[in-house]
């Protein structure tokens, strides 16, 4: 790939993670790349026109009992794990697994949310491109450095009726995932265990973070410390 | 009303809740009128109500909901088309988009996204605002992921200048 292919590419997906080595091995490349995403976060700004209070129109009455709900379309991996999860219920004695549709508590559904996104957790040497990075967590939220490590996912996730920034941090020991939540509100830190996953959630100003797969206490502190200065929210 | 009713609207509330500001976003962005925008996302409203059994995961909402948005706008122009005949009545009388930073620089660059034909400003606000791939653009806007990538390309370059021009203009 040469340069003119490359910026053409960049210009209609500056997230693409195609044209890497080239950009590994060309500055002026790397010069472009930044004035594009400096270009789009402009855009971003310009786009983000101020929206009137949500007028909910006079909504008809819906006669529930000759409505169906639609069951969810499943990929076949999850078929596939729910067809084997059923087996192990049978097998372990008759017992019924139900998919939670409401959480106990924000603990239960990050832990959740985990096993949705299993891939993520991939160890990984590349990292997510800034343009991506920056539109799943915008300045709002955090101002995230290369302080806080190699982040080689990031997406943005619904948790508990908010869009927030999921993301994966290549640790010392492996990957770690970091969920910000700037809206979530808690009283004090506490641990999330499950499915396999162990972590911690704490409580950040007006808001909370959860850190998963970082057991060592001392890598733990400084992902946190990191994290807590760069988030932007009221700390 | 009773206890399905009123899980039902729940659902959709809580929905709305997330996703009411993208809505407007993508519909004043499509139409590039305010109240235009405010009676677009009303109807694709009262539509996405009406045909909320037909959204099967929560998770898909945003992109559901932003495609009502879409049809109705479509639908809009359509209506006004047969009531007035003329379209270019309706598109050159807007009034401006008010913005939620007050900057000139911003207003110049609106100004630009604003003035992009509908081809281009339509992915550039899926793919830098609501953060669209570009097959998820393909797939809403019923292009090829080519065609998709060219538009970009080049509404990018149209804006690159006027972003650069006010640049330089601040630090001349």
């Amino acid at each position: 790939m040469d340069c003119k292919e490359f910026r053409h590419m960049v210009t209609g997906d500056p997230s693409t993670a195609e044209g890497e080595a080239h950009l590994a091995q060309c500055a002026d490349c790397r010069e472009f790349v930044a004035g594009v995403n400096a270009l789009d976060a402009t855009l971003e700004r310009a786009m983000q026109v101020s929206v009137p209070p949500l007028s909910m129109p006079k909504l008809p009455e819906i006669d529930n009992s000759n409505v169906t709900q639609l069951a969810p379309r499943l990929s076949r991996p999850v078929w596939l794990a729910t067809a084997a999860a059923l087996v192990l219920a049978v097998f372990l004695g008759g017992r019924t697994l139900l998919v939670p549709t409401e959480y106990a508590s924000l603990e239960d559904e990050i832990i959740a949310h985990m096993a949705h996104e299993p891939y993520a957790l991939q160890v990984s040497d590349q990292a997510v491109s800034e343009s991506r990075l920056k539109r799943v967590v915008p300045q709002t939220v955090a101002n995230l450095s290369s302080e806080t490590g190699l982040i080689t996912y990031a997406q943005s996730c619904n948790i508990n009726g908010h869009s927030v920034p999921h993301l994966v941090i290549q640790g010392v020991n492996g990957p770690v995932t970091v969920i910000l939540m700037p809206n979530e509100t808690i009283d004090g830190a506490s641990t999330l265990e499950g499915n396999g996953f162990k972590g911690v959630l704490l409580p950040v100003g007006s808001g909370s973070i959860a850190i998963i797969g970082e057991e060592d206490p001392e890598a733990l502190e400084r992902i946190e410390q990191s994290l807590k200065n760069s988030v932007s929210w009221s700390t | 009303m009773n206890a399905s009713s009123a899980a039902r609207r729940q659902r959709f509330d809580k929905l709305v809740g997330v996703y009411y500001a993208d809505m407007f976003r993508y519909a004043a962005w499509l139409c590039r009128d305010r109240s235009i925008a405010e009676d677009v996302v009303q109807e694709a409203l009262m539509r996405a109500w009406r045909s909320l059994e037909s959204l099967r995961d929560d998770g898909a909402a945003k992109h559901w909901l932003l495609t009502i948005v879409r049809r109705e706008n479509a639908r809009y122009f359509e209506r006004k088309r047969l009531e007035t005949v003329d379209v270019d009545d309706l598109t050159p009388a807007q009034e401006a988009l008010i913005a939620e930073e007050d900057s000139d620089e911003l207003d110049t660059v609106r100004e630009a996204i604003y003035e992009l034909e509908d081809d281009y400003r339509e992915p550039l606000v899926l793919q830098v605002l609501m953060g669209y791939t570009t097959s998820e653009i393909a797939e809403l806007m019923g292009l090829k992921q080519g065609a998709v990538l060219t538009r970009l390309h080049r509404a990018r370059h149209k804006l690159k200048d006027v972003v650069e021009g006010g640049e330089n203009a601040q630090t001349e």
